[in-house]
């Protein structure tokens, strides 16, 4: 293809030439900076400029960009302000439970054990929070930064913003907010109920938190006497709006939630707890109306919605936000069932069947994420996903046999295109990712 | 290092430079235009930051180490490649020192081992301002360069170095606790260039004393001395230029059985905010270890304070000019204590616990024995046994207060080993050196 002459750009980066289209570039044809017969001098490395250049006209990395680290790409990106391009070549694509491999795993320098993360809902990056300290990595899971809290084991972490996070612990009081770069803190949240002299010094067990919206935070505080409610916390101020959903916590329906999640389009927070003792699992899944604080649903089991699956209460649950719907996996049987929050009853569940796939064994501290459509299981004997074939679920596991052994998963998160994982007793963060490489491997 | 170049928008909003600014260097055939403010981040005594704008240079040098050379002039990202680049950096007479990654002590990692030929032990460490690394191991110091990928041993008329320390880039004063005299060895020569002794007792001929620690401030090196029969200590502060005796302070002679007033400095580390030295020094005697720490004005030879350790003696001590404080292993309580430099108290109730402090005092068990505990910027490094904790500061919004928090290191494969016996700290790097070892442990931080 010829192009026109007056929209060719010329490029002096370094000592080495360069001449591209202003197309490429993503410049005005008349771009007065741009239009120079004599070409344009950078102080810039070429061989980057290059392979920037190259990444821009195809939308595809070159394979020689692994002779430099990932951070020196990303950095020339934003020095040329064309890293939202350098993003979409280098992201994976959309994540796909059937076509999942483990990408990497993340390992902070010290005491990495995870107690909790984070992901970006967006761009894949990921905050964990290991031994007090949160490491965060970016899109292209480079660490950008480690900081330590007061805090020695966080158990809850949450993004306030792209740069705040909201830290609790079980061992120390209090909601915390900390500025990931600098590791400064920004303030702190407490329970006090001036009525009830019981609450003091009361611990986060869990935190809701969308960002990029104007919406409160929630977290369930539990003060030393069991007692234990939801409070929603401003964003700007770091103050409590309202509270609601206290309970005595005097038995396991009423012990504070360990799942948290908001669901700002129809204005409800999820909440539930599960706890396991001799006798198997019991728990509860609330739903609360945010505003008004009244609960518009609950299910408490064993026992409470009694129903077709009586003694089969639910291991884990957690809900679906974009397609408003609770998913559970039982304890005892390992199914799992999923209930439409357009028509919740006394028992709304619909248990997911696929002839193909029978369960080894049961739910027995399964963890249930739903991502991206699909929902994701953790069980002893490996991760399944659960997606949707015209109306239908079907079962497959994301993982070989050898990636189980590694361990029961603890932990689940997606963002991005990614799904984030930590298992017992594991250091590190597994990364899965779907890729549209084949993986061929030389067999001479 | 900071970024350098405020990212910008977009290439169409980059301010076009005036031709007059290019500097074009031609390194073996291979054209480079640059800009003088890129060269200057060479440092002020290079080459390359001499070269004037608008002209052009050639250099016999391979264009690929150029170009990586002036990619981390530009972008100041650490190279891949540090040890190809370090004779680039000796040719444009760059600061070594500047390849190495900022010290983020989060990111510590236990990163290389450097073995040491012959089968004496590692027997003491050191860190020189250019990054480079010296190792004692029996009589001989090895030096390993900034990058760690080229060595140089010396031999020293030592049997044993215990002391050592790196006075410039080439010399470095080393010391032993049975063998008098400290020796200042000039490495590129490897030859011992002087040796600086002290006797108590100058006039009646006797013998030369041992070396017990050594230390330096920008001014003076600093040597605590003890008389081969143990009756006799000070620390005498050297000219760090001419290496002539300044003066003598801390002078103790034991008269009797109190052992407890001659105890000489093992420890002598320089507070630079506050102009002064603190020297440490503990003995086991019968009623348990007792020990002293004393700051001494350098200047007028006096002492500003001293507290006697008799309750949870230090197992080790020092001071941190960053958070102005001095912080301690209680021998029997294993715990982290620290006192502020600017409200010095007296006794063991003025140090304040960092622990929970509930570990049992004087149940006969020496938690405590055998920890180091160093400082380095902003952190306080405590060794356990073959383990380092790390303590870091956080402060807290609202009232402005500071906790000092403890921080594991390393990975489960990190832990274990032999018990440490030194940490010393530099550039973007811990060095260990643990008991009974032949190789010195590298922690670096790793971007």
């Amino acid at each position: 293809m010829v192009q026109e002459m007056d929209s060719r750009v010329k490029f002096n980066v370094g000592g080495k030439l360069f001449e591209t289209t202003s197309a490429t570039i993503g410049t005005a044809s008349g771009d007065a900076a741009v239009q120079h017969h004599e070409p344009l001098f950078i102080d810039r490395d070429p061989e980057l400029f290059s392979l920037l250049l190259s990444t821009l006209r195809s939308d595809r990395l070159p394979s020689t960009a692994t002779r430099f680290p990932k951070r020196a790409l990303v950095e020339e990106a934003i020095y040329y302000g064309v890293a939202p391009r350098l993003r979409s070549a280098m992201a994976p694509p959309p994540f796909l439970g059937i076509n999942a491999t483990l990408a990497t795993t993340i390992l902070p320098a010290s005491h990495a054990l995870p107690t909790a993360i984070a992901p970006g809902s967006h761009d894949g990056s990921l905050w964990i929070a290991h031994g007090g300290q949160i490491s965060s990595y970016d899109w292209s899971l480079t660490h950008s930064s480690t900081i330590r809290t007061h805090l020695d084991d966080i158990t809850s972490l949450r993004r306030l913003s792209p740069v705040v996070a909201a830290v609790g612990s079980v061992d120390s009081p209090g909601l915390h907010f900390y500025e990931i770069s600098s590791g400064s803190h920004h303030g702190s949240t407490h329970w006090s109920d001036p009525s009830d002299l019981r609450v003091y010094k009361a611990w986060v067990t869990a935190i809701a938190s969308d960002v990029d919206t104007t919406n409160p935070i929630f977290a369930v505080f539990e003060a030393p006497h069991r007692e234990n409610c939801i409070m929603a916390v401003d964003r700007a101020t770091l103050q409590v709006v309202a509270q609601f959903g206290r309970l005595s916590g005097s038995s396991s329906k009423m012990a504070p939630a360990r799942r948290l999640t908001h669901l700002p389009d129809r204005g409800l927070v999820f909440a539930s707890a599960v706890s396991s003792g001799a006798f198997g699992y019991s728990g509860y899944m609330r739903l609360w109306d945010a505003r008004s604080g009244a609960m518009v649903w609950e299910t408490c089991e064993p026992g409470g919605s009694g129903g077709r699956r009586f003694g089969d209460s639910f291991a884990d649950a957690d809900v679906d936000v974009e397609e408003g719907a609770i998913y559970k996996v039982c304890w005892k049987s390992g199914d799992v069932a999923m209930a439409d929050m357009r028509k919740l009853g006394d028992d709304p569940w619909a248990y997911l069947e696929d002839p193909g796939v029978r369960n080894l064994a049961g739910g027995e501290g399964s963890f249930l994420h739903c991502f991206k459509e699909q929902v994701f299981v953790g069980k002893a004997e490996g991760l399944e996903v659960w997606s949707q074939l015209d109306g239908q679920f079907r079962r497959n596991y994301v993982d070989a046999k050898e990636d189980a052994i590694r361990g029961t998963i603890t932990r689940m998160e997606g963002g991005g295109n990614r799904l984030f994982l930590s298992r017992e007793g594991m250091e590190g963060v597994e990364v899965w990712e779907s890729s549209d490489f084949s993986g061929a491997i030389a067999a001479c | 290092m900071a970024h350098r170049s405020s990212p910008a928008s977009g290439v169409e909003s980059q301010p076009s430079i005036p031709s007059s600014s290019i500097v074009s260097i031609n390194v073996s055939g291979e054209l480079f235009q640059t800009t003088t403010q890129t060269l200057s981040f060479s440092g002020a005594g290079s080459v390359l930051a001499a070269l004037p704008a608008g002209s052009l240079s050639f250099f016999d040098r391979d264009p690929a180490l150029f170009s990586s050379l002036l990619a981390f002039l530009r972008s100041s990202l650490p190279p891949a490649n540090p040890q190809d680049l370090l004779p680039e950096l000796l040719f444009f007479r760059i600061d070594p020192l500047l390849l190495l990654p900022k010290f983020d002590p989060f990111s510590l990692q236990r990163s290389i081992l450097l073995p040491l030929h012959g089968r004496d032990h590692l027997s003491a460490l050191a860190t020189a301002a250019g990054g480079s690394v010296h190792a004692a191991h029996g009589g001989k110091i090895t030096t390993f360069d900034s990058t760690l990928a080229r060595r140089d041993t010396v031999l020293t008329p030592l049997p044993v170095i215990d002391s050592l320390l790196s006075v410039s880039c080439s010399l470095i004063a080393a010391g032993a606790s049975d063998f008098p005299s400290v020796h200042l060895v000039d490495i590129p020569s490897g030859r011992v260039s002087q040796t600086l002794a002290w006797s108590p007792y100058p006039l009646n001929a006797s013998p030369p004393a041992i070396v017990q620690a050594i230390g330096s401030s920008p001014e003076h090196l600093f040597a605590s001395f003890e008389s081969p029969r143990r009756t006799a200590s000070a620390i005498v502060v050297f000219d760090l230029n001419t290496f002539a005796p300044v003066t003598e302070i801390a002078r103790r002679e034991i008269y009797g059985a109190e052992l407890d007033s001659a105890i000489p400095a093992t420890k002598l580390k320089w507070v630079e905010s506050f102009n002064l030295l603190m020297a440490a020094g503990s003995h086991a005697g019968p009623s348990g270890l007792t020990g002293n720490i004393r700051l001494w004005d350098v200047r007028s030879g006096g002492s500003v304070w001293e507290t006697a350790e008799k309750v949870d003696c230090f197992a080790d001590v020092t001071p941190c000019d960053h958070l102005s404080a001095i912080f301690k292993v209680g021998v029997h309580s294993g715990e982290v204590f620290v006192m502020d430099l600017r409200k010095m108290g007296d006794g063991h109730s003025a140090w304040m616990c960092l622990g929970d402090g509930r570990k049992a005092m004087g149940n006969g068990k020496k938690e405590g024995s055998g920890c180091r505990i160093e400082s380095y910027e902003n952190q306080v490094f405590v060794s356990r046994g073959g383990e380092v904790e790390m303590w870091s500061s956080v402060s807290m919004a609202g009232a402005g207060e500071k906790v000092m928090k403890r921080n594991l290191m390393g990975r489960a494969k990190d832990a274990g080993g032999n018990r440490i016996v030194q940490m010393v700290f530099g550039g973007n790097r811990m060095v260990v050196a643990r008991k009974d070892e032949h190789c010195v442990e590298v922690w670096e931080s790793l971007r």
